[in-house]
């Protein structure tokens, strides 16, 4: 067998094979001083590896693919490149908070990141930042709204970059006030839902505002017309709404098939475009805030720069929540540029100080929180849809100075967080 | 008070029929086939996306078709894999199906994207209908007169067809409609095949009702399970009964304590079983004892 083997084997002579390993060797020395320098730099080092926690599956999965599609572009946008060091996203998942806790584990001790981005919900967000309070790492919350992730919870490591509920509330609650002073409330039962009911009950009391109903709904609810039925026998002037994700497309739905759209104005903070994209135009309604549009004119231009990037690369318009991905990827890889090294401390201090102009506001953490001071935007539906990527018109911005953000965002005298030390 | 609850106990009962349309394909695979199909919502989910392409396509009349695809699509899920599962250790039918969903709902995320898409009821069935406390949408009266039907037809598939009587002999002992020369793998494969139909009709039923995305499923699977339990496994008129009975209940549980809502159909199944173990018209079927 062994001999046969031998008779079919390929002979190459010796000079053949002296000329052939020279030739890969000066192949790869020009790739790597002309087409790939790269290459010889991740030879002489490992990759920055920065950690991205975002769900894959489950109710926010569509506003996570966002979110990481334009986390992914802020390091594109580097040609994946970080302190003349190749660097590189590990995507994992989010299913339950807990998985989350595990996953930002694994990649503090599996993969060894820098940083991590993410956790699309609060209850993942929370458990993210209890890893990284233990560990000492820094990590930046896109979407997470619960008020104690840079309130009663804070640490020195977790960044965020959603107002929380209070803040949506403080901007949103005056547009409602002025449509009547009958509110109903429909909350989902976690951490976010609770935070939104327990600001607009806050806001309904000290205003002379009467809630005529409160309800909180199960996450992932696939039929409100229960609920719908109890608010339409309730008459309220407002109903306040505070269900994530895909669950307001579901509601939204059952709402307009029920003959409420129209006669009921619906409100709801902190919403993601897509999830109104997905209603439709027949039964989209209500008045939001969101964090950003892009198909806001005063949109900075390295933002616009970044929309049309995302366009052209996934061929559909960059939502909010791609903004969102984009902004708190490019605060962390900003600020390990800024720090000149990977040193969790560092990257801490430079977060800290990073700051980007919108519009007349400077937008950044602020020390004392590490809650991020932006610009939130008012928007209701349009009264006619015509194209499927544009539903809103912008009501209004707020905080449009810097004079505006502590009425908005609160002072640190009202801040529940005791920031700890690096 | 008495309006509302009377308005809840139609909407309840409304609702209920939908899940028994779910449910019932569920309990037929299991009763006749033996299997815990973990993958049955993910068919209810394909049944969703395909009536929703048909109807954007060539209109809501082509949507018609899609549980006819679903069911189709089924019989070749069965051919290739599931047939291999037959007489088999039950764990690896769940295994396999479990991954199927996976894998399903991957796929879809993968070609139709991971964010719901709006898909609304036929124009003519917009539109709702009050009498005295009672409000109902046109488009759910449709779906209670769909499911109805469905259930009728089916029932009578089973009970007055020669086919029929096969599936149902085969579903108590396979070996001996093998031994007077009935093809039974054909008959499998069409009954999984209509398992797999009467979710992708529940899916397009749903589809404007519910939002159409990649893990509608999970909001399909879990209460078909729970009225599978309860009605009895395998029990074609325990699954309406406990499906109606889940929709009442979660409707009630809703006017007087809501944030019990999901956990309500759970509660109800652990007293039933408590009562009744079997659910409420479970037998002692030999094969799986």
């Amino acid at each position: 067998m062994s001999s046969n083997s031998s008779r079919h084997a390929i002979k190459i002579s010796r000079r053949a094979l002296i000329g052939g390993a020279g030739g890969v060797v000066l192949a790869s020395a020009t790739a790597s001083e002309f087409g790939m320098p790269y290459i010889r730099s991740a030879a002489a080092s490992d990759p920055i590896k920065i950690g991205m926690i975002y769900a894959k599956t489950g109710a926010v999965a569509d506003q996570a693919e966002y979110m990481a599609q334009g986390s992914l572009l802020a390091l594109e946008a580097r040609k994946n490149s970080l302190l003349g060091r190749q660097a590189e996203v590990i995507w994992l998942d989010e299913p339950t908070s807990q998985a989350a806790q595990q996953n930002a584990e694994r990649l503090i001790g599996e993969h060894k990141v820098v940083g991590i981005v993410g956790g699309s919900l609060s209850p993942s967000a929370l458990a993210i930042s209890a890893v990284v309070k233990k560990a000492k790492l820094p990590f930046v919350a896109p979407n997470a709204g619960a008020i104690d992730l840079t309130g009663r919870l804070c640490n020195k490591y977790t960044f965020r970059l959603q107002p929380p509920a209070d803040v949506h509330t403080r901007v949103l609650a005056p547009y409602c006030a002025g449509l009547g002073k009958k509110w109903y409330l429909i909350t989902a039962a976690f951490a976010f839902g609770q935070d939104i009911k327990r600001s607009f009950t806050e806001f309904a009391a000290a205003n002379g505002i009467t809630i005529v109903g409160a309800d909180e709904v199960p996450v992932n609810t696939a039929d409100y017309s229960s609920f719908i039925l109890k608010i339409r026998a309730a008459k309220p002037d407002v109903v306040v709404g505070g269900v994530p994700g895909s669950d307001i497309s579901t509601f939204l739905k059952q709402w307009n098939e029920l003959g409420m759209k129209g006669k009921i104005p619906f409100a709801e903070i902190a919403v993601g475009a897509t999830d109104l994209w997905g209603v439709g135009p027949e039964a989209a309604d209500g008045l939001f805030t969101l964090n950003w549009y892009h198909k806001n004119p005063n949109n900075p231009p390295e933002e616009q720069a970044m929309a049309a990037s995302y366009e052209q690369k996934y061929k559909r318009p960059a939502a909010d929540k791609a903004w969102m991905g984009w902004m708190a990827m490019n605060a962390m890889l900003d600020s390990i540029e800024a720090a000149k090294t990977t040193e969790p401390g560092a990257i801490v201090n430079a977060l800290e100080n990073w700051s980007v102009q919108r519009g007349g506001v400077k937008a950044g953490y602020r020390a004392f929180d590490h809650q991020m001071v932006n610009r939130l935007l008012v928007v209701g539906i349009k009264p006619k849809i015509t194209d499927k990527w544009d539903y809103f018109d912008i009501l209004a911005e707020t905080p449009s100075t810097d004079r505006e953000i502590e009425t908005v965002f609160g002072s640190q005298a009202q801040s529940a967080c005791k920031m700890d030390k690096l | 008070m008495f309006d509302m609850i009377v308005s809840q106990a139609v909407n309840g009962l409304v609702l209920g029929f939908l899940y028994v349309l779910i449910a019932v394909g569920l309990s037929v695979i299991f009763g006749m086939l033996g299997i815990v199909n973990f993958a049955h919502g993910a068919f209810f989910a394909i049944g969703a996306y395909l009536a929703l392409t048909l109807s954007r396509e060539f209109g809501w009349a082509a949507a018609l078709v899609a549980p006819t695809i679903t069911g189709l699509i089924g019989v070749i899920v069965e051919v290739a894999l599931i047939r291999r599962l037959y007489g088999k250790e039950p764990l690896l039918g769940l295994i396999l199906t479990f991954a199927l969903a996976l894998f399903a709902e991957a796929i879809l995320r993968l070609v139709f994207g991971a964010a719901p898409l709006p898909f609304s009821p036929p124009k003519f069935l917009s539109g709702f209908v009050e009498y005295g406390p009672i409000l109902i949408t046109k488009y759910r009266i449709a779906v209670l007169v769909v499911t109805v039907f469905a259930l009728i037809a089916f029932w009578s598939f089973l009970r007055y067809t020669p086919f029929g009587r096969i599936i149902r002999a085969g579903s108590r002992d396979a070996e001996m409609v093998g031994l007077l020369g009935i093809n039974l793998p054909i008959a499998l494969s069409s009954v999984f095949g209509i398992g797999c139909l009467l979710a992708g009709l529940a899916g397009m039923l749903a589809g404007p009702l519910w939002t159409v995305n990649p893990s509608m499923a999970a909001g399909a699977i879990m209460p078909a399970f729970v009225i599978v339990t309860i009605g009895g496994l395998g029990s074609y008129a325990g699954a309406i009964i406990a499906g109606v009975l889940v929709g009442v209940v979660t409707s009630m549980t809703i006017q007087f304590h809501p944030d019990w809502s999901s956990a309500a159909m759970y509660i109800l199944m652990a007293i039933i079983l408590l009562v009744r173990p079997r659910g409420l018209f479970g037998e002692k079927w030999e094969r799986f004892e």
